[in-house]
């Protein structure tokens, strides 16, 4: 088990989460696109945005890989069952408070439930579980967080 | 002057709407707030009595002894205040939802009760029902004050110098009097899925205060400077009513149900965001110089019709939702007139013309100095490809018939705006231009299609649908959208033939023939004002302006207009506010003062 194991886990993890999430995107499932939220916070340029935004949820990846790796180090254990299980909870609680209730305060370009008539933000909330972004979101959201932490838990396993 | 109503149900015509962006109360002449949904337009009423005037729900507050009523918005905002004039001395009531500050309440409503002269004896009664009246509520007390629990929702009643208050039968209220001079308040504090907030008076008065303000500034900022400047500017107010905040989305009207046959089965959830909507609202708010509306309203249009990509929903929810499924309520309806449904049907519709309406916001957007980025542009053209294959179906029109689909020539031309607007936006380098050619092809073919089958010699008009003789006001947008030159002999044998077979004076019904529904409905305000704006563009502006002017005076006490208006008695069916009425009032006025100045 290695910092630097956990650090290429989070990098090919975070690559098969947005993967996956633009083919979602693509095939009409959802309209979560992580890098165009993340990005449109630094820039209401949309295709400077997503590159901002790229380059954001890979950092992101890093540190939640970090944060994975700090907890495996705790309970001297990893395996990829054991990062899928973190990732179950990362994706719920990305979807329950990370996107849904933290996102839009800080996000200055996105509505929240008390953006008012004095504002006009130009993304709307994603709202509980992300569900404003599709009825399919949830589900894509934590299986892409669950293959995520599997990644991890297995690059971390994995490393020497 | 409103004369002092019985209780049951109200006029229509009666009320008046304050909001804070994110959802709408409706006030009637009488004082009662008789609509209001928490924590956003598309939640469920916890004031419903505009649909069951038994278990829905209301806010009263008016005099004890007969009164007559003056009403109107605290200038250029969307603060309502209303006097009631007694015997025994006057009282005015100001109303407003506020906007939010420091620790306010999730939703705040004001209602500052201020002694004119006289003393006057008046009451107040809350009676919550959340979600439509089917909930169970607990009464607790909190801080000194009546609290309603129901569920993840909770409202405080927080009255200062009115009235000994006692909580009985499921409403709470007192008595009190007024004396010149005097000022009191009852501030409704609610909250959704987090603690209450019992805002302090002087807040209170801070955020009222600042809410005018607020409001006074946006309506202040607005452009338009040409003829009726009061409606066009209480139309973009409303407007901002009706645009959900959270998203930038603009909802149809803030009400579901209202009849728009009295004792019929038309009645709709009008609480969403309709893609038919989205070229008026575009082009509204840029010719009131809105631009950060126009912006936020474009953004979530493209951002919620992406799930359902190419292929346009008729309507999303205002968070941009695809969902939308339709049910009936157990409540009695807007004087019996049932169903009352939540959720729209339509939703699930085939509409060829959302996708002329998609394709002229685009147009309108980068006319307005806009650019559309790689990922929108590539979108619309995979759109426009899906015009060209699509075009020859038939489908449920922009009226959302109920009967078996058709050929809609009203369809057939927002099909061919769609391609037009597509051709001249790859030719401007805003989409790619990989099929310009077959989008040019497409759009001559419908053209062709429109004119052999969408024109009938008999009537010398374009038709409702291709081979019928019946007319539909909603070719009206041929001349609105530039079909084909102002000059067009077609053109304007429509428009002739539409004033004389649908209307009578500046009204006019939406179309003649089947829809699959039993019953009728009222003249259509929308087409009204199309027809203004039609007549402007078309070069008859005196016309238009005289037409205007008529229009004008069918808006209610406080310039606010319903769907559609009844033919005998003038009274409002259908929605409330109307926010397709006020953009074509706006657009209709901006015509002719366009018009004048060339």
């Amino acid at each position: 088990m290695s910092f630097w194991g956990a650090m290429a886990g989070g990098f090919v993890g975070t690559l098969v989460l947005t993967t996956l999430l633009r083919a979602g995107s693509e095939v009409g499932l959802t309209r979560m696109d992580l890098p165009f939220l993340l990005g449109t916070a630094f820039s209401a340029d949309r295709t400077r945005a997503k590159a901002i935004g790229f380059g954001l949820h890979f950092v992101a990846g890093q540190a939640f890989a970090a944060m994975y790796y700090a907890v495996f180090s705790a309970i001297d254990e990893s395996s990829w069952w054991l990062g899928g299980a973190f990732g179950l909870v990362h994706g719920l609680f990305a979807g329950t408070a990370l996107v849904n209730t933290l996102l839009p305060l800080v996000h200055p370009r996105m509505g929240s439930s008390q953006s008012a008539a004095d504002t006009s933000p130009l993304l709307e909330p994603p709202g509980f579980m992300i569900l404003n972004y599709g009825n399919a979101t949830p589900a894509i959201t934590v299986i892409t967080h669950v293959i995520y932490g599997a990644i991890v838990g297995g690059f971390t396993a994995i490393s020497t | 002057m409103l004369r002092s109503p019985a209780r049951a149900y109200k006029p229509l015509r009666s009320y008046a709407a304050v909001g804070d962006g994110r959802t709408v109360a409706l006030v009637a002449g009488d004082g009662s707030i008789d609509w209001l949904c928490i924590p956003d337009l598309d939640s469920p009423s916890v004031f419903g009595a505009l649909l069951d005037s038994t278990r829905g729900g209301r806010f009263e507050l008016q005099p004890e002894i007969p009164f007559d009523v003056q009403r109107t918005y605290v200038s250029d905002t969307n603060v309502l205040q209303t006097t009631f004039v007694t015997d025994r001395g006057c009282v005015r009531v100001t109303d407003a939802m506020t906007l939010p500050s420091g620790l306010g309440p999730g939703r705040e409503l004001v209602r500052r009760v201020e002694g004119l002269s006289g003393r006057v004896p008046l009451r107040w009664s809350v009676e919550p029902r959340f979600d439509y009246g089917s909930r169970p509520i607990r009464w607790e007390r909190r801080l000194g004050f009546p609290v309603a629990i129901s569920g993840r929702n909770a409202m405080a009643i927080c009255p200062s110098s009115a009235g000994e208050w006692e909580c009985r039968g499921g409403r709470v209220g007192a008595r009190f009097e007024t004396a010149e001079g005097m000022r009191t308040q009852i501030v409704l504090s609610v909250s959704h899925q987090e603690p209450l907030v019992f805002p302090p008076q002087r807040e209170v008065d801070e955020r009222l205060e600042s809410t005018i303000a607020f409001w006074k500034r946006w309506a202040g900022s607005r452009t338009y400077d040409g003829p009726w400047r009061e409606a066009v500017i209480r139309s973009a107010l409303a407007l901002k009513l009706l645009v959900f905040a959270p998203s930038g989305a603009i909802a149809a009207a803030a009400t579901t149900s209202l009849p728009e046959e009295l004792g019929g089965e038309r009645n709709w959830d009008y609480r969403y965001s309709w893609v038919r909507d989205s070229a008026f609202t575009l082009d509204a708010f840029l010719r009131l110089g809105c631009p950060a509306e126009a912006e936020a309203f474009f953004w979530w249009l493209m951002h919620a019709s992406q799930l359902t990509h190419p292929r346009l929903q008729v309507l999303y929810r205002l968070g941009g939702g695809t969902s939308a499924p339709e049910r009936t309520l157990d409540l009695d309806g807007y004087r019996g007139s049932k169903p009352v449904r939540v959720g729209n049907g339509a939703a699930g519709q085939t509409q060829l013309d959302v996708y002329g309406d998609i394709f002229q916001t685009a147009w309108l957007y980068v006319r307005a100095r806009h650019h559309l980025d790689q990922d929108i542009g590539r979108r619309l053209a995979d759109i426009a490809d899906l015009v060209c294959k699509i075009w020859r179906q038939p489908d449920s029109g922009i009226w959302e018939v109920r009967s078996e689909p058709v050929h809609f020539i009203h369809s057939k031309m927002m099909c061919w705006v769609a391609l037009d607007r597509a051709s001249k936006l790859a030719r401007s380098g805003q989409i790619p231009d990989r099929r310009l050619k077959l989008w040019e092809r497409e759009a001559e073919a419908i053209r062709t299609f429109i004119e052999a089958h969408g024109w009938s010699e008999a009537k010398q008009s374009y038709v409702r649908s291709a081979g019928s003789s019946e007319l539909d006001a909603s070719l009206l947008m041929a001349v609105l959208l530039g079909y084909d030159d102002p000059s067009s002999q077609r053109l304007q044998a429509t428009v002739r033939a539409i004033r004389t077979e649908l209307g009578k004076g500046p009204l006019l019904y939406r179309y003649s023939g089947e829809d699959g529904l039993s019953g009728s409905e009222g003249f259509f305000l929308t087409c009204s004002f199309w027809l203004v704006d039609a007549l402007a563009r078309l070069g008859d502006v005196e016309e238009a302006a005289e037409s205007m002017e008529a229009l004008l005076t069918h808006a209610n006490d406080v310039g606010l207009y319903s769907e559609e208006v009844e033919a005998e008695t003038g009274e409002f069916l259908g929605n409330f506010p109307q926010a397709l009425v006020h953009l074509a009032l706006i657009n209709a006025a901006a015509s002719i003062s366009e018009q004048r100045r060339r």
